[in-house]
């Protein structure tokens, strides 16, 4: 940290909160609110003068409120930038402080909050993880018992320069300890709480074992474990080496702590699960290793800089597994546990990828994107033809990338816009079309596949990600399914407009699957939430026009799930075959005016006339073909 | 190549049952047991982890014959401790009525009808809260074909709520819980402490 603070292209903005994040990769523009620190920051050396002589003493975050600092304060001595602060919830004005600092004149109680705009590249995000807090765990009495601690305060309490300055007591009394616990999983993998694993709680609770014992070789430590995880290199051997230091490691998730009111000790009570018995043990402290989870103002960060969430509440990356440093907005990065719970080895690894992807936006002129964006046709937006948008366009984009102004029709700015389509499915007056992904050439295969025995056929919409790459694996996996799916794809569930689902119908379909990604693995941020709102309001319609049974099915197939993609597509094969040929063409025969009534505007959206020709043609061709070869 | 579903395994029949659904989810961290009331006080070899584990393990005859089966009261302690939110009672009952079916009766003594003297008032029915009596039509001996309480043993945990609410003393769980004996409990605990025996 020292080394950044020195390095001269690095600036390091210590108290200073990001308030606003607008523009687009490489032309970001970020409000920064620089709180007052009432220090004046090219004044101050640090020297803490001002603090030895302020009379006020409050809880120190940074100790995890085991020992006081002053009202002027730096948390720790190694802090970067030393600069002293003054928390005015706790100062009484008493300017001891302006005494103490004299000639130097840093310390200016004027000093208000600047609000100051930068242009910014590219954002890297690594603003870390959170603590679950076990007093709601009533079972472990954390609160109620003060020999029961979390591990951010015994990694306090054993360290040389926290407020112990390194010698073990306990809360209750100060006696040494020598009897230890450490609980594992409080408050992780438990459906009640969080239902994840925290990642590192293992390693650092041998680690926190072995230092124990270490400084204190009379300690006896036990470890309460659910699972033990140490999944990298070298940790096995960690693992090992506690073990072979004498360290208890009891299987078995602790259901209760009581307390002898007495002597403060603690009476843990859990089953052996190796000997199948239940233990009850005492101890003098019992250290809870608390649940990592999202910071209390991730919700908050998450709406300023517009990224998603995972369900946990993490940050979302683009991809979990090929791009688990990018956000799905361009230009902005993750680095560290704020994208999900993560040891100091993954941090730094993703850290230094995110810088690696940052620079390479620093040093690009030109930069990149999907080819499949969406354009405007602002002739056909209501904005020209009525004189006032509808503004729909503006709320289904999940990228905030276009924008509105006054009665204009809407302008995308085409750098944020990452081809999901949903606009172009929204838009009730087809102005808006997506490059690659036109309506004219969805038509145009939906035409093609429908050409012969449509009654016959299942049309399959996937979304590119999930529900396709479902497909894919159903394939490699052979898994069996209908010959008579015909899968059509587009980028996202969310461009999987009403207008085909009606043309596929029209033309005779006998089934249509509406299939895209599980709504928290959706690569478009909520274009998912889009396409199952639409899809509901579809099989609504669909309902009360007394379509049949399983002729219009809706599924969230992730990539993973080819299984599902198969015995889905075979359900629905069933479905068809309990109705003959006959039947299914006589339903569709009935809904055709139907259909058609919400069909009118279609074939005047550019193109689309011309490839229900073109696709005509076509099966024309193939037909003759055929009846050549016979 | 052919991936239809083969026979239901002991698991997904104990699934199928409502209460046993989320069996799967153990991870065998043990809290149930160490929380279970039953365990503490007077039955080491109550061990509801253990069960679950029979059950995804296929171990039907040991499932059916083991004491966690039939001596589960339900109170759910343990569903609240569990992090994986089991309703581990529920798969328990799942068991049990699994075994029922497959001709396995419970260690409980359960509560007996004295069809002399029943009225079918339905007190105990109405009481019981593992839903184990019924009012049924049948043929009793000097009385003929009447309505009398009837206990369905699989169900019944031999709390004794029905004897207590009876008002004929027609229902009763036999051996240590009898009306006599805890008369007689009750008795020598008002004794002095000198004479108690």
């Amino acid at each position: 940290m020292v080394d950044a603070a020195r390095q001269p292209r690095i600036d390091v903005r210590s108290y200073t909160e990001v308030e606003k994040v607008e523009g687009f990769v490489g032309n970001f523009k970020v409000s920064l609110r620089e709180k007052a620190k009432y220090v004046i920051a090219d004044r101050c050396n640090g020297c803490g003068e001002c603090s030895r002589v302020c009379p006020i003493e409050v809880p120190n975050y940074f100790e995890m409120n085991l020992a006081p600092r002053k009202a002027i304060y730096v948390p720790m001595s190694q802090s970067v930038p030393l600069i002293y602060t003054i928390d005015t919830d706790a100062c009484i004005h008493c300017y001891k402080c302006v005494d103490a600092c004299g000639s130097l004149e840093a310390i200016d109680f004027s000093q208000e909050d600047k609000l100051v705009q930068e242009d910014i590249g590219a954002l890297v995000v690594a603003t870390g993880f959170g603590h679950f807090d076990p007093s709601v765990m009533e079972e472990y009495g954390y609160g109620r018992f003060p020999n029961v601690i979390t591990s951010m305060e015994i990694e306090r309490l054993n360290n040389s320069a926290g407020p112990t300055a390194g010698n073990l007591i306990r809360p209750s009394d100060h006696k040494n300890p020598e009897e230890l616990a450490f609980i594992n999983c409080v408050g992780s993998r438990d459906k009640r709480y969080n239902p994840g694993c925290s990642n590192f709680c293992c390693m650092y609770s041998i680690k926190n074992a072995i230092l124990l014992k270490q400084a204190n070789p009379n300690v006896d430590v036990t470890i309460y474990y659910i699972d033990i995880r140490t999944p990298s290199k070298g940790y096995e051997e960690f693992y090992d080496r506690a073990r072979e230091m004498g360290i208890h490691f009891q299987q078995g998730r602790p259901s209760l702590i009581t307390e002898d009111p007495e002597t403060h000790n603690l009476f843990v009570h859990a089953e052996d699960i190796a000997l199948g018995t239940v233990t009850e043990k005492e101890y003098d402290m019992v250290m809870l290793n608390q649940a990592a989870i999202p910071q209390p103002d991730q919700d908050h960060m998450s709406s300023v800089l517009n990224v998603a969430q995972s369900p946990g509440g993490w940050f979302m990356e683009y991809h979990p597994k090929l791009r688990p440093m990018d956000s799905p907005t361009d230009g902005i990065f993750f680095a560290g546990a704020c994208q999900g719970p993560k040891d100091i080895p993954s941090s730094v690894a993703q850290g230094s990828a995110a810088a690696a992807r940052a620079s390479r936006i620093l040093h690009s002129k030109e930069w990149e994107i999907e080819p499949t964006i969406a354009v405007v046709w602002p002739d056909r937006c209501s904005a020209t033809t009525s004189g006032k948008p509808c503004g729909i366009c503006e709320k289904a984009c999940p990228y905030g990338a276009i924008t509105i102004t006054g009665n204009n029709p809407p302008e995308i700015t085409t750098a944020k816009c990452h081809g999901c389509g949903g606009c172009v499915a929204e838009c009730p007056e087809d102005a808006i079309t997506q490059l690659h992904f036109t309506d004219a050439q969805i038509l145009a295969q939906m035409r093609a596949v429908l050409a012969k025995e449509p009654e016959k056929k299942i049309i399959a919409f996937r979304c590119h990600w999930c529900s396709y790459g479902g497909a894919d694996l159903a394939g490699t996996s052979h898994f069996e399914y209908t010959a008579n799916e015909r899968g059509l794809r587009v980028m996202c569930s969310a461009r999987m407009d009403t207008d085909f689902i009606y043309e596929a119908y029209r033309l005779g379909a006998g089934a249509v699957l509406y299939s895209g990604c599980h709504p928290q693995d959706c690569h478009y941020i909520t274009g998912q939430l889009l396409g199952a709102r639409r899809a509901k309001r579809l099989q609504k319609i669909f309902d009360r026009m007394g379509m049949s049974e399983g002729r219009f099915r809706v599924e969230w197939i992730s990539a993973a799930e080819g299984d599902k993609y198969a015995r889905v597509l075979n359900e629905m094969q069933a479905a068809l075959d309990g109705m003959s040929s006959e039947d299914l063409k006589k339903e569709i025969d009935e809904l055709r005016p139907e259909m058609e009534k919400r069909l009118k505007k279609f074939p005047g959206v550019p193109g689309v006339a011309e490839a229900m020709g073109y696709s005509d043609l076509l099966s024309d061709a193939i037909n003759e073909q055929k009846e050549a070869v016979r | 190549m052919s991936h239809e579903a083969s026979e239901p395994s002991f698991a997904d029949e104990v699934k199928a049952i409502p209460g046993g659904e989320y069996l799967e989810l153990c991870y065998s961290c043990g809290t149930c047991v160490s929380k279970c009331m039953i365990q503490h006080k007077g039955e080491p070899e109550f061990n509801p982890r253990r069960l679950l584990r029979m059950v995804m393990m296929e171990m039907k005859d040991e499932a059916f014959d083991s004491r966690t089966t039939w001596l589960c009261s339900a109170c759910d302690l343990c569903y609240a401790a569990c992090p994986q939110k089991i309703h581990i009672s529920g798969v328990i009952h799942a068991v049990k009525s699994i075994a029922s079916k497959n001709g396995k009766h419970t260690m409980i003594k359960t509560a007996v009808v004295d069809q002399q003297t029943c009225v079918a008032c339905g007190l105990c029915a109405e009481a019981c809260p593992y839903d184990a009596i019924k009012i049924i039509e049948t043929k009793v001996p000097y009385r003929g074909m009447i309505q009398v309480a009837d206990v369905d043993s699989s169900l019944c945990m031999g709390c004794g709520l029905c004897s207590a609410v009876c008002r004929s003393t027609s229902i009763r769980v036999p051996e240590e819980y009898t009306d006599e004996s805890v008369v007689e409990n009750i008795w020598d605990w008002l004794q002095p402490q000198e004479v108690r025996s």
